[in-house]
């Protein structure tokens, strides 16, 4: 197929987090704030004058200096990032939306605050505490939570901050999710024009970069894409859901491809489900507790611990690789993420009681590039599903 | 004979340590110790004289019930070396833990359809029983006088983790083979292994109250053990910034809903006349570890180390707001009085040390070993420090918000969660209130949410100057760090760093592999 008409400026967008865009948001006088997690709503960090960057690493060499900080059993996306601060990579933030959801991501921004990593003497710090499961209560802790650790350091920077502001965010946020979403139908054709790895560089250029600067380039990018023509052949031998953890690095998904395996969704940390679905808003409710009660419904994060999530991000996986024709679902876990690591598991042995789509548990480093046994095992399920075809199915 | 041969060391068979003999502390506290041990014979086999057959099909049922079976030998590691004060203490505290164990021994397996199969008595037991995690204390749940509070995990793995070492081997292995990552803690670990062994005792209880506490694995493992059980269960979700007055709500609107959950499951109503008896019960308990602490700041220090800790945790989560538990205090506290009126130290101190992070339990008897190898007193540790504010009981209301202050507070998690400052301001204010002179912080490898703030320890020790040393484990096993290499990492810092000599030379080093 051609080439997409921005790929390449995509790409360069992702060689480092201060990127092109960001440096222009900043030029525009934009307060840039970092975060790492869904539970952080990234609309909210889209108001009154402020802009959100959701944290990478890219091009992460050695380790060193965070695995003395931080012991070498911590995952290699928060050491990754940790080092990353060190090397001076996120000074252009002027805030950082912590998280306490996971253990090793709230360490990552208590380390880059005590040490002062980001050189600057009024860069803000909050940490959000959320629930892990739904209740109205729960609601309305993590609406204080949010006006309280965020919207109080944002409004100290000079963002303004208004039911107003908040739906105008809403409003160029679902039109990114739009474009998604259309995008996304476009990988449910047997033979289809996108491709995963582009759709991943897609997803990551919309969290890395400020939402309304990014979005006249997505715009036509949908449209060269509507125009766009698959070529003859279909390359791809078998169609995966990926769920999993934290993934910012679409080498994942070039190795994915190399096999001939196509990513038909993507519902892990950084992928468009549901980070890029689009937020419904009634006019007769404030916008806040909407937007929340949306963050935490939609959240298929595994830290969500009552029956009723599990069976959520269950019954999500099933009908993601039944809407789209999977052939498989690949389960996939930072190497040393807690959560992941029990999920996987936990997910594998559901679908071993409930369905036959066939199921592979794997882990990662955080720096894919080299893997050749990803590669290796990424292949082998290929093999395996196609071998199941071949058998009608049987076991 | 030389220091080497005269020492505690030779008192274990190579490998096994098994003791050789009994120790020889003096005429007055052998026979002290001696009459205690005995007294611990007679609670264990009244125990397993009340119900012989349930109890030697539980043996053959469970794996972890062999554990149980070695409690004097364990019960002698953890008070090798004691005199005076801090034998006695020891013994009435570890006496008195046997005693609460074994009822809730009986009452479990009274309930155990894994043991009584089909018997409606069985199963009548167990409707009388609330199952919650092993994290949630206690307390909340005395108003509730007409159930029988069991903590789930408890008795088949916290425990049995402690008394014997390679009990949670097994069960590691069990999880690992199902495809859990090795680099998970070894706790909620070993609670999902024990799950998926179908080793729990089986309850006909009405419903299950799992937590989020402490850690990320726990939330984790909760939602494995949940389909295992297979019952009602409230996931009862403890905020994680519980320091942040802001959370605080949201907690108490949590356990209300419990509350709600449980009165709706047993057809029961919830009795604050009955949680405020437990409640002024455990504020005694309280004052009565205040003074304790009070008395360890000083010289004498006359009860500190691992029956200190584990009575602590075991009171905090099992027997807070229980009579029985106060009537031990009570007795404690007299001894410990005794010997600060003395005001004599019958032990050998040449450093006051605070510990910090969790304690191996695979190693529970590390803090004797300190003590007896190179004088090393752990007079402040951190495991030792739950919510200890005493609640106030002038309105319901009042009350259960103390409670819920008591529950964030739980056992390692008032300390690992909550942000950086809850744990590294407290390590520095235990440091100066107990006049620390080095400070020992137990590196458990597996746990990331500690280990991830490493680096800003070490700088913040060295910025102080506090002698600083890491002792490497992993909790519960001794396949990944053995407690050999925990006494070389001190070892090392002694003679390297310190620069001293052992007290003695025999416990320096020495084989232990197989000792339980």
């Amino acid at each position: 197929m051609k080439d997409l008409k921005n790929i390449h400026f995509y790409e360069d967008l992702l060689e480092q987090a201060n990127n092109q865009l960001v440096q222009q948001a900043k030029e525009e006088g934009k307060k840039a704030i970092g975060y790492t997690c869904f539970y952080v709503p990234e609309v909210l960090l889209n108001v009154g004058g402020a802009f959100s960057v959701r944290l990478r690493a890219p091009h992460t060499g050695s380790l060193d200096v965070s695995a003395y900080y931080m012991s070498s059993f911590i995952c290699g996306y928060s050491r990754a990032l940790v080092e990353r601060a060190f090397e001076g990579g996120y000074n252009f933030l002027d805030m950082w939306a912590g998280t306490d959801t996971c253990q090793q991501m709230n360490r990552v921004v208590e380390n880059v605050e005590r040490f002062k990593l980001i050189d600057k003497p009024d860069m803000k710090f909050g940490f959000l505490d959320a629930p892990m499961k739904i209740s109205d209560y729960g609601n309305k802790h993590y609406q204080t939570m949010i006006e309280t650790e965020f919207f109080k350091h944002m409004k100290e920077i000079g963002c303004e901050i208004t039911d107003e502001s908040i739906r105008a965010a809403v409003k160029e946020h679902n039109e990114m999710c739009a474009i998604f979403e259309e995008i996304s139908e476009m990988r449910k054709e047997a033979n289809p024009r996108i491709t995963s790895r582009e759709f991943h560089i897609l997803c990551l250029v919309s969290y890395a970069c400020p939402t309304y600067l990014i979005l006249p380039y997505l715009k036509e990018t949908l449209e060269d894409l509507r125009n766009r023509e698959a070529d003859d052949k279909c390359p791809w031998r078998a169609r995966f859901v990926v769920v999993g953890s934290e993934l910012d690095d679409y080498v994942f998904t070039e190795i994915m491809e190399s096999c001939n395996a196509y990513v038909v969704a993507d519902r892990y940390c950084f992928g468009s489900m549901p980070g890029r679905k689009q937020i419904p808003l009634k006019d007769d409710e404030e916008a806040l507790p909407q937007i929340c009660r949306f963050y935490l419904e939609e959240n298929m994060c595994p830290r969500f611990m009552s029956k009723d999530k599990i069976n959520q991000r269950h019954d999500f996986a099933v009908e993601a690789a039944k809407e789209f024709n999977a052939d498989g679902i690949i389960y996939e876990q930072a190497k040393f993420c807690d959560f992941w690591g029990y999920e996987k598991m936990l997910q594998s042995e559901m679908f071993k009681e409930s369905s036959d789509i066939p199921v592979l548990q794997i882990d990662r480093e955080y720096v894919i590039s080299g893997s050749g046994q990803l590669r290796t095992r990424i292949q082998a399920f290929v093999e395996s599903v196609e071998i199941k075809k071949i058998q009608g199915g049987a076991k | 004979m030389t220091d080497k041969e005269k020492g505690l060391g030779n008192l274990y068979t190579p490998v096994s340590g098994i003791y050789k003999h009994r120790e020889w502390r003096g005429l007055k506290d052998t026979a002290y110790d001696y009459a205690k041990w005995c007294e611990l014979w007679g609670i264990l086999l009244k125990w397993a004289l009340g119900h012989p057959v349930t109890n030697v099909k539980a043996i053959f049922r469970y794996r972890w019930m062999f554990s149980y079976l070695t409690v004097p030998g364990f019960y002698d590691r953890i008070m090798e070396g004691a005199n005076g004060a801090a034998l006695r203490a020891s013994r009435n505290n570890m006496n008195t833990l046997a005693v609460s164990v074994t009822q809730l021994l009986d009452d479990l397996f009274e309930a155990d359809m894994h043991l009584h199969k089909d018997s409606e008595a069985a199963k009548a037991a167990g409707e009388k029983i609330l199952l919650v995690d092993e994290l949630i204390p206690s307390l909340i749940f005395r108003g509730f006088p007409t159930l029988r509070t069991i903590l789930q995990q408890q008795i088949p793995e916290y425990l049995p983790s402690l008394i014997n070492c390679h009990s949670p081997d097994h069960y590691i292995a069990q999880s690992e083979s199902y495809g859990l990552p090795a680099d998970v803690c070894p706790l909620p670990s070993t609670e999902l292994g024990i799950a998926i062994d179908d080793d729990y005792p089986l309850i006909n209880a009405k419903c299950f109250v799992s937590c989020n506490m402490p850690c990320d694995g726990s939330i984790m493992t909760s939602a494995l053990q949940d389909r295992r059980y297979n019952l009602p269960t409230f996931p009862l979700n403890i905020p994680l910034r519980w320091k942040n007055e802001e959370t605080f709500e949201y907690a108490v609107n949590e356990v209300k809903a419990m509350i709600k959950f449980i009165e709706d499951h047993y057809d029961v109503k919830y009795d604050y006349n009955a949680l405020r008896e437990a409640v002024e019960i455990w504020n005694k308990q309280i004052e009565y570890r205040y003074e304790k602490w009070e008395f360890n700041r000083t010289n004498i220090s006359p009860h500190t180390g691992s029956t200190l800790w584990l009575y602590s945790i075991f009171e905090h989560q099992v027997t807070c707001g229980l009579k029985e538990s106060l009537e031990n205090d009570e007795k404690v506290i007299k001894i410990v009085r005794e010997q600060m009126d003395k005001g004599e130290c019958p032990k050998t101190i040449r450093h006051r040390a605070v510990l910090w992070n969790t304690p191996a339990n695979m190693y529970a008897n590390f803090n004797t070993w300190i003590l007896n190898c190179w004088g090393i007193d752990s007079v402040a540790e951190m495991i030792d420090f739950q919510g200890y504010d005493i609640i106030d009981t002038s309105s319901d209301e009042a009350m259960l918000r103390g409670v819920v202050k008591q529950i964030e507070g739980a056992t390692m998690r008032v300390h690992t969660k909550g942000g950086i400052d809850v744990m590294m301001s407290d390590l520095w204010r235990k440091y100066e209130e107990f006049n620390g002179d080095m400070i020992i912080m137990f590196d458990q490898i597996s746990c990331k949410g500690v280990g991830a703030i490493n680096g800003y320890f070490e700088e913040e020790a060295r910025k102080r100057g506090i002698p600083f040393v890491w002792v490497k484990q992993d909790l519960f096993e001794t396949t990944s760090v053995s407690r050999r290499s925990m006494r070389e990492d001190i070892n090392n810092f002694m003679s390297l760093v310190m620069q001293e000599e052992p007290l003695d030379p025999s416990l320096v080093d020495f084989d232990d592999s197989e000792c339980w």
